[in-house]
């Protein structure tokens, strides 16, 4: 248990060794609000405005994908030669191979970026994130515990937060290899690292900032980044996109489904 | 239940679900002897809590009860039964109803309803006494769904801000706003509904509408419909219990409005008293365990597939909820 933990660690160090600028983002000159707790007080519903779901990249319209700038630093995601072959075969196959049609639990960053509100709820010992999409929920705990040792292969991942300045730093590990970052079949495998900044520019804006290391996948570590917007509506609250349930009574009731063959 | 070895085992959600098909016990599903004692519910607890003394719950800085913390769920046989029972099988052991009012411990379905509950009932394919074989719906807790108000009958980390109670679980959670704020009026329909909450003295009241009617107070087919108002009531009855009601109301299905009741305990003191065997939480547990408090991810859904196809091929049909006569 310890060993690996430590080289858990060791590892997350290396990599902010190698990436001394690509964490450091924008420097904010807001001072938000504290918690009760002393923390910098990120907490409300938020969403992006932006086409990242669809494509992480530059793109043009597509029937029912509206067109947009990429949000990858450098504009290209730095794909190994084979894993660039398994993105283009992904995206010539997105309409039934994206899990996220399946409505499996999209990962992380994906699902900051889909076009659903969530929520930011604030304790000593974690963050929450409540997601309006499949009513999921992620608490990335900021109590000192290192990542759990693995091997574990979550959907979203392990998430272990700390506070540098204003931001808020989330270390994500132990994906497994079945989630994609958009609809455009950018994909990663079961090595992911991602590490997630949240940091507040305004009283009603949070810049997102995330670095993606997968050795197996990308030729070097790369960033994404984009701005979350609070929800301004009076009542804003947020309710359910019950995807799996909708999907399965739909395929259920469907005499000639192969949805539960594929599954 | 150690929560580390229950989400490392990512298919363990998955076995809880074949429960509901064949009586077969599986990993996280507690089991029960025969002999067990009738596990005690709604008569018990409403005849324990008249003798407790009075409490004055502490307060947040907001100046209202103080509800925070980690809770226990219903527990008994996992919710499997809501009425009084003897051992029906070994996932099902003899336990008192969840209903305390009508004191009858019934639920007062119309007569219309009751035929229906009864067609859910006899075509459970459960291999209890009186089905008639005919395979018609399964509990939507086999699929990974999460709805009211079994919600609240599970485990829970409550957490309190200004203006809102937010409770969360390993899968789900609420945020209920007590600012207020109207509920909705018009076509929405949740499975977790609509929740708008108020402090009453030492209590949170909390009415849930906007209810979409698919879900069911156990697994055997006790539902509720889209017309279903909740009203359910959380107060300290002391420093470690909650004492949890809920009052079901709709016309359209029930004879009458009628309550649920039992106690949810603080996680760590529940007192003692006859417990199913968890093959899960009868492995090893580490000394000390630092992550003993944290929630970690089932994915349960994604990993149900197999159950899911399972189930279907055997003939079931989803259950989208009643309708009743005008």
């Amino acid at each position: 248990m310890m060993r690996s933990s430590v080289r858990v660690v060791v590892g997350a160090v290396a990599i902010g060794l190698l990436l001394p600028a690509s964490g450091v983002g924008q420097t904010s000159t807001y001072t938000p609000p504290r918690t009760r707790d002393g923390q910098p007080d990120l907490q409300g519903v938020w969403q992006v405005l932006n086409t990242a779901a669809w494509d992480l990249e530059d793109h043009g319209a597509s029937l029912g994908v509206p067109a947009g700038r990429g949000v990858v630093e450098g504009g290209a995601i730095p794909y190994r030669p084979e894993a660039l072959a398994k993105k283009r075969e992904n995206f010539a196959n997105r309409a039934t191979l994206d899990p996220e049609t399946k409505c499996f639990l999209p990962g992380v960053p994906r699902i900051t970026y889909m076009p659903f509100p969530f929520q930011i709820v604030q304790q000593a010992d974690k963050v929450s994130f409540l997601y309006e999409y499949l009513h999921a929920v992620r608490y990335v705990y900021t109590n000192g515990n290192p990542h759990p040792e693995g091997p574990i292969e979550w959907w979203m991942g392990d998430s272990r937060g700390r506070w540098e300045g204003n931001t808020l730093v989330v270390d994500v590990i132990h994906f497994n290899d079945l989630t994609w970052f958009d609809r455009a079949g950018n994909h990663h495998s079961a090595a992911l690292h991602v590490v997630e900044r949240y940091t507040p520019t305004g009283p009603d804006h949070l810049l997102y900032e995330v670095t993606i290391e997968d050795p197996e996948v990308f030729t070097r570590p790369w960033k994404i980044s984009m701005p979350l917007y609070r929800r301004q509506e009076r009542d804003i609250e947020l309710y359910e996109y019950p995807c799996n349930a909708d999907l399965l009574e739909q395929e259920w009731n469907n005499p000639n489904s192969t949805f539960f063959e594929k599954k | 239940m150690n929560r580390r070895l229950l989400s490392l085992v990512t298919a363990l959600a998955v076995a809880v679900a074949i429960l509901l098909v064949a009586q077969q016990p599986a990993a996280g599903q507690a089991v029960w002897a025969r002999d067990t004692p009738k596990l005690p519910m709604a008569t018990t607890w409403v005849a324990v809590k008249a003798k407790l003394p009075p409490y004055t719950p502490p307060r947040t800085p907001d100046g209202v009860p103080d509800l925070q913390g980690h809770w226990g769920g219903a527990g008994g046989d996992n919710n499997s039964y809501l009425e009084d029972h003897e051992y029906v099988d070994r996932t099902t052991p003899a336990q008192e109803s969840f209903v305390s009012d009508p004191p009858d411990g019934k639920v007062p379905y119309t007569p219309w309803a009751l035929q229906k509950r009864m067609e859910i009932l006899r075509g459970l394919a459960r291999g209890w006494p009186g089905e008639d074989g005919t395979r018609l719906h399964v509990s939507p807790g086999s699929f990974c769904l999460v709805y009211m108000p079994v919600f609240s009958f599970d485990e829970q980390e409550i957490v309190q801000k200004p203006g809102s109670v937010i409770m969360l679980s390993d899968e789900s959670y609420r945020v209920i706003p007590t600012d207020g704020r109207p509920a909705l009026r018009q076509n929405g329909r949740f499975w977790l509904g609509v929740s708008r909450g108020r402090w009453e003295g030492d209590t949170l009241v909390v009415e849930v509408t906007s209810l979409n009617g698919k879900g069911w107070f156990d697994s055997t087919g006790q539902f509720y419909s889209e017309n279903t108002r909740m009203i359910e009531r959380w107060r300290l009855a002391d420093a470690n219990t909650i004492d949890y009601e809920v009052t079901i109301e709709d016309p359209t299905i029930y004879t009458r409005p009628w309550k649920m009741n039992f106690p949810k305990r603080r996680v760590g003191t529940a007192p003692p008293g006859p417990r199913g065997v968890s093959i899960a939480s009868s492995l090893p547990r580490l000394e000390s365990d630092p992550y003993e408090k944290e929630m970690w991810e089932r994915g349960c859904f994604e990993g149900n597939g197999p159950t899911v196809a399972g189930v279907r091929s055997l003939g079931y049909k989803w259950f989208s909820g009643v309708t009743p006569p005008k």
